[in-house]
């Protein structure tokens, strides 16, 4: 038993970190045009084999687990990644032969499907032909390029926003069962975890150096306050993805109640984290040439990805864990 | 990163899941005084003759020397098998005083003290803070004046649990009368029945008894009852605190899943003022799994600081946020009960077993201000975790 990463996980975690800092920073999304990953950037992840974590090696992957897969998104969260990230190493474990080949290295890119009322909402990777749906009772992956969807203004800047009323009937690969959800909504709590964290990193940075009626603004007690509720929130949300991780790993049979209890920490911990990281920056906070809303943002798009307050709590209410 | 139990984990578990299974008192814990401390004795003794008492402390002075997962686990069977382990008359004994002699007594010390408290022949109470020393322990004021081998206490001690049935008080005072703050202190230890010593009940909030004024007039102690060193007993008291710290609210924090689903069972037993079931009603509801994702998440973050403090060998620095979270998460359980049980939370006779409820709802405070209030921990965190400038 032990609950934090250790041994190869930590050099997974400094290899993702070195990696991503140079090909995805935060700062990318002061530039226009910046949402979503590029041809060029998913390439690049596709071959150091990020996609493929956490698939099995005779089908091309790493063969490595839900640790490795929760270890590296928490890394995409601290830099405000791009969700199509998740969505493209997803949708190697749903795609078969030349196709799966193509999405591990990165040569095509997914969009991310989400039903919304009668319509679909496609999110990042805008020019890409395939679109990825994911629910509790499997995934399927399909050829969206003759589809007509009309681009939405998106809030956060890191995501893109496609609308469209219908979704084709073929299917270029599918899924049964909960196992593709489970990658995703792990991999989405490990984002919005490392989200969680990023800002407060912020806040703990600038209250060192900020001086407000000379004194840093982090020896008030109502900022150091704040930055401890902060802590206390990345920290038990962080604590329980380690060990819905760990159980998805282990095949325990409580694996998803561990880990709706995770992505509901995590979707908590991420908005309440930003929030707090914009206030107590003050007026800066809300520029937008600061990370801040950055933050905030792309924490909006993430909770409403691959479980949602309600859907989340309502299955937790009557669920038992093993010891 | 693992979730795996050892062979050995496991038998531990199904053995002490076994005994507890018969062994469990079967009458309720009394709510108050001197019954309630018997109560506590016995319990403690049935444990001791059957080779489970003094789960964390060391097997050289009669502990069972559990690593802590073993210990989480003790704790977790006892939560289930409802017995009594939420903090008692034997806290101050089990958890400070005896752990405090282990790393600082003399062998005369350790020899005298550790079995009576291990078989619960001896309870003790905590002498730290006092009326102008509370969060700021190091302002203490009581003196000792060091006479011959005596040491002559005078001063007052404030918030002393369970003083009037204790038989020894771990003592801390001032012995350099022009110290400051952490200086010049000593950790004494002090037998109750030393004449001079006189206890006042302070009756708080929960229509009871069990916090204490402590007063000392010239009251003396051998100095052989020193534990560390005279002028030093900051260094003591720290070793005490730390203990805390690591393992304190262990029960606590692994009991407040199971009450989390007694609170959901309730619910759907209980019927609002419409008539609905509380179960039904969405708030209500989504509080509750709420409160138990966050119970999970405790139980998580307990088996992180464990497993991580097994290794290292000392509790870590995120204790603090421990005992921030777990007091939060009573409080909140309380007042989502309170809000479901309308008026039956509204009558309320000081009795714990009769009134759960409400006894734990009006608890919430004595927990989220002893041992470090929310406010401290708050700064501790900062300090020690965070790194922010100092606020003081």
């Amino acid at each position: 038993m032990f609950l934090a990463p250790d041994g190869d996980e930590i050099e997974i975690i400094d290899a993702a970190a070195g990696f991503l800092a140079d090909v995805m920073p935060i700062s990318r999304l002061h530039e226009s045009g910046s949402a979503d990953m590029n041809g060029t950037l998913r390439r690049q992840m596709g071959e150091m084999g990020w996609f493929a974590l956490a698939l099995e090696e005779n089908k091309g992957g790493s063969g490595l687990t839900a640790v490795e897969h929760a270890l590296f998104f928490r890394e995409i969260g601290r830099l405000c990644g791009s969700l199509d990230v998740l969505s493209q190493a997803l949708a190697v474990h749903v795609a078969d032969g030349d196709l799966r080949a193509r999405l591990i290295s990165g040569d095509v890119g997914v969009a991310l499907a989400v039903r919304d009322g009668g319509e679909f909402r496609l999110l990042g990777a805008p020019g890409a032909a395939l679109a990825l749906e994911v629910n509790e009772t499997g995934a399927w992956l399909r050829d969206v390029s003759a589809l007509a969807a009309e681009t939405r203004s998106s809030l956060d800047p890191a995501t893109s926003m496609r609308v469209s009323t219908a979704m084709p009937d073929a299917v270029l690969g599918q899924v049964d069962g909960p196992e593709v959800m489970q990658l995703a909504r792990l991999g989405s709590a490990a984002m919005l975890i490392g989200l969680a964290e990023a800002a407060l990193d912020l806040i703990v940075d600038y209250a060192k150096v900020r001086e407000t009626f000379g004194r840093k603004i982090g020896a008030y007690q109502a900022v150091r306050h704040a930055c401890a509720d902060m802590a206390l929130r990345a920290e038990a949300a962080r604590c329980q993805l380690w060990f819905s991780a760990a159980a998805i790993k282990e095949g325990r049979g409580d694996a998803a109640i561990h880990l709706d209890a995770a992505k509901h920490l995590a979707n908590q911990a991420a908005i309440a984290n930003a929030d707090a990281n914009i206030q107590l920056h003050g007026g800066i906070g809300v520029t937008d040439e600061h990370d801040a809303h950055l933050l905030l943002k792309h924490a909006w798009f993430l909770a409403k990805v691959f479980g949602t307050k309600r859907a989340l709590l309502g299955r937790l209410l009557d669920a038992r864990v093993e010891d | 990163m693992d979730l795996t139990y050892s062979d050995a984990d496991r038998a531990f578990r199904e053995k002490a899941r076994g005994w507890l299974s018969t062994n469990v008192p079967t009458t309720p814990r009394p709510a108050h005084g001197a019954a309630a401390a018997q109560f506590d004795r016995d319990w403690q003794r049935k444990q001791y003759e059957h080779g489970w008492a003094g789960v964390a402390w060391p097997k050289d002075f009669g502990g069972l020397g559990l690593s802590g997962l073993q210990q989480v686990i003790w704790y977790e069977e006892l939560a289930r098998a409802r017995a009594p382990h939420y903090i008692n008359t034997t806290y101050i004994a089990l958890m400070h005083a005896g752990p405090t002699l282990i790393a600082r007594g003399t062998d005369e010390q350790k020899a005298f003290h550790l079995p009576k408290i291990l078989s619960g022949e001896a309870l003790w109470c905590q002498g730290f803070s006092e009326p102008n020393a509370g969060s700021d322990l190091a302002s203490l004021k009581t003196r000792g004046v060091v006479d011959g081998d005596a040491i002559a206490v005078t001063g007052s001690k404030m918030w002393t649990t369970d003083a009037v049935y204790a038989d020894y008080q771990e003592l801390l005072i001032r012995t350099d009368p022009g110290s400051e703050r952490h200086k010049g202190l000593t950790w004494l230890i002090a037998d109750m029945k030393t004449p001079g010593i006189e206890v006042k009940p302070i009756r708080t909030m929960l229509m009871d008894e069990h916090v204490n004024l402590v007063f000392y007039d010239e009251a003396r102690f051998p100095v052989s009852n020193v534990v560390g060193q005279i002028n030093k007993g900051w260094s003591t008291a720290l070793s005490t605190l730390s203990f805390e710290r690591g393992l304190g609210f262990i029960g606590d924090q692994l009991d407040l899943y199971e009450r989390v689903c007694r609170a959901i069972d309730l619910a759907g037993k209980v019927r609002l003022e419409n008539g609905q079931r509380a179960i039904e009603d969405a708030g209500i509801a989504q509080k509750l799994a709420g409160l138990k994702a966050d119970a999970l998440a405790i139980r998580a973050m307990t088996l992180a600081h464990i497993t991580e403090s097994d290794r290292t060998g000392e509790p870590g620095p995120k204790g603090s946020l421990m005992k921030l979270t777990v007091t939060a998460t009573h409080k909140a359980l309380s007042e989502t009960v309170g809000d479901m049980l309308g008026w039956d939370f509204l009558e309320f006779d000081g009795d714990r077993a009769s009134h759960p409820w409400t006894y734990d709802y009006l608890w919430s405070w004595v927990f989220s201000i002893s041992g470090g209030t929310s406010e401290i921990q708050r700064e501790i965190t900062a300090d020690r975790l965070l790194d922010l400038p100092r606020a003081r």
